[in-house]
């Protein structure tokens, strides 16, 4: 897909959510949902860089989200350190924890590399749960209560003014979905999908596979955190219970709706899914099955998501011009 | 000679270490079915512990659900394993090998089986409820040798999950089946040339490994307690006793679920139950640096 067809969904998809808090600005429960949107959409495609671009069979996405989201958090309870400031801390503390998970990680295979994340993960909520996690400041299972919001100059962007802090959100989420279109369109995307096609083959063209998978750990760790540690900050609660299964299985959902390697599409997807998610509610108990079978469904009936059905017709539309 | 301080912690580390022994025989099943799963059809199941949990609630309804008389887990067995036969078996044919035909099939694969997961790990959690499950043991009463006591529950485990591992061994070794099995797993083009049905082959191998975790399920269910979450973490075991043993081999699975197994149980003992997996997480790091081939694999 062409750099100026990638922007262009993302400006109309983000430019569409813009525009809702016209209609629903005083519903508070609707900006909640748009807001998720907006997070998981960072996070989506984060992950869809990692595992559809370069490869590489990360499933710790989720855990960075909650490291940067814990950092975050507790740099702004126990140091009273500002969350503007705490944030970015957080994303290089990420980005620092997705480099050291990443470096066992370049010499493995697949499924191997797949177990090491997804060690991390389980290996997280022990750990925040257990004497480790309280000592460091955790709140050990009962999570933390009592995050302070973003402040801007004495402007506190909180639940009770949502709509400017769903726009500040929204500037963030953007900015990293535009980065993410950078990394993608420039050298380093190319370099990404050349490994990811043929190792042997890129390394003898002088693409060094350990700086370029390092990179892509540490770029998608950063972002995830940021955006770990603006949901925290928002939300003013968190609790190892987002290392369940239910976040990790939906976050799956939405990139493959969206497109597994077909990078706006994570956007899209996590759009969708949302939304989808709460008309399902009603379902309760059976909404987490529903998931799993919708996964197990997209991967064997729609291999490419929404963007690979869309970036299809465009591609015969163009042949046909 | 002692005094009774000491004496009380040598039968506490007995009991550790006979826990040890019993948990490490089931994991050994476990690995085995994994090992023999990647190695001869290329494809990671992420609902591997989700089918140890399948068997042991199979049994649940059996014993507990329909109050099963007769023959108690005997019944169970015959009735059990070619149930989680048939669906290792549909699973492959169904889902598992139509996505063969894709570049990136094996990745594909692994979503596949996540999904499939997190669906039954929810369906379960809908089907029994979050409350824990147990079964009855296999059998009752202990053995007392001198000072030490052995339930005979755990050594009906050690026995029978042995047994299972010495039959599937012979059976790899010794019928046309196990023999093709082994030729696909070194070759699969060479296999297809020599008339080998591989696509037969690879499900059955599916089918055989869900076998295997489920039979672990239904045998370790009755010491842990079921639970409907508790697939990640078992299929996570699995995967670094394993991964430790040394993909593709047996042996180095078998001794590897000896090793993590007493490793567990002294970990427990000393630091709590919830450190095992950070302990597990430690161990399979230090595997893939030092030796990724693991204890006994072969060079990559």
């Amino acid at each position: 897909m062409k750099l100026k067809q990638m922007a262009a969904i993302i400006v109309i998809a983000y430019g569409v959510l813009a525009v809702l808090p016209m209609f629903v600005g005083d519903i508070p429960y609707i900006m909640n949902i748009l807001i998720m949107c907006l997070i998981w959409a960072v996070v989506a495609s984060s992950w869809d860089v990692i595992m559809g671009f370069a490869g590489i069979f990360s499933f710790g996405q989720v855990a960075f989200f909650v490291m940067g989201a814990y950092c975050s958090a507790i740099l702004a309870i126990n140091f009273h350190i500002p969350p503007v400031f705490t944030i970015i801390i957080a994303g290089f503390f990420t980005a620092g924890m997705g480099v050291l998970v990443g470096l066992p990680c370049l010499k493995l295979a697949g499924p191997y590399v797949a177990l090491v994340t997804f060690g991390v993960h389980m290996a997280l909520q022990p750990l925040l749960k257990g004497q480790i996690g309280i000592a460091l400041g955790s709140g050990g299972a009962l999570g933390l209560l009592a995050i302070p919001p973003i402040s801007i100059f004495g402007y506190t962007f909180g639940t009770d003014n949502i709509v400017p802090t769903f726009y500040l959100i929204l500037v963030i989420s953007m900015a990293c979905a535009l980065t993410i279109m950078a990394m993608v369109k420039s050298y380093w995307g190319l370099a990404f999908l050349a490994l990811k096609d043929s190792q042997p083959f890129a390394t003898s063209l002088g693409i060094s596979a350990f700086k370029y998978k390092l990179m892509v750990f540490a770029v998608t760790s950063f972002l995830t955190g940021i955006i770990g540690g603006v949901y925290g900050h928002f939300y003013g609660v968190l609790s190892v219970r987002m290392l369940d299964l239910d976040l990790f299985s939906i976050l799956m959902v939405m990139i493959l709706a969206g497109g597994l390697g077909h990078f706006p599409g994570a956007i899209i997807g996590s759009f969708l899914v949302v939304a989808a998610s709460e008309l399902m509610a009603p379902l309760g108990v059976y909404r987490a099955v529903t998931m799993g079978a919708i996964v197990v469904v997209l991967v064997l009936a729609l291999p490419d998501g929404v963007m690979g059905v869309f970036s299809k017709r465009l591609n015969n539309h163009a042949q046909k011009a | 000679m002692f005094n009774e301080d000491t004496i009380l912690l040598l039968y506490e580390i007995t009991d550790v270490i006979i826990a040890g022994l019993s948990n490490g025989s089931v994991y050994a099943l476990m690995a085995i079915g994994m090992t023999l799963v990647y190695g001869v059809t290329k494809a990671f199941n992420f609902a591997y512990g989700d089918f140890f949990n399948m068997g042991g609630y199979f049994a649940w309804i059996l014993i507990v659900g329909l109050g099963l008389q007769f023959g108690g887990y005997i019944t169970v067995l015959i009735i059990v394993l070619p149930l989680l036969f048939l669906v290792g078996y549909g699973l492959e044919k169904f889902m598992v090998a139509p996505l063969r035909k894709r570049a990136d099939w094996e990745n594909r694969v692994m979503m596949l089986t996540l999904g499939l997961a997190l669906f039954l790990s929810n369906l379960y959690m809908v089907l029994f409820g979050t409350k824990l499950k147990s079964l009855p043991p296999i059998m009752d009463g202990i053995l007392e040798i001198g000072q030490i006591v052995f339930s005979y529950q755990d050594i009906m485990i050690f026995v029978l999950s042995l047994g299972g591992i010495l039959t599937f061994g012979w059976l790899l070794n010794n019928t046309r089946t196990g023999m093709a099995v082994r030729a696909v797993a070194q070759n699969p083009e060479g296999a297809k040339i020599v008339g080998i049905n591989i696509k037969r082959i690879f499900a059955s191998t599916f089918a055989i490994s869900t076998v295997m975790v489920g039979f672990g399920g239904i045998l370790l269910s009755q010491k842990l307690f079921i639970n409907p979450t508790s697939g990640g973490s078992i299929m996570v075991k699995a995967w670094v006793v394993t991964a430790f043993g040394g993909m593709g081999s047996i042996r180095g699975g078998l001794y590897a679920a000896f090793i993590i197994g007493m490793m567990e149980a002294f970990v427990g003992w000393i630091f709590g139950m919830s450190y095992t997996i950070i302990a597990l997480f430690v161990l399979l790091l230090a595997t893939l640096v030092i030796r990724p081939q693991g204890l006994m694999g072969k060079g990559a």
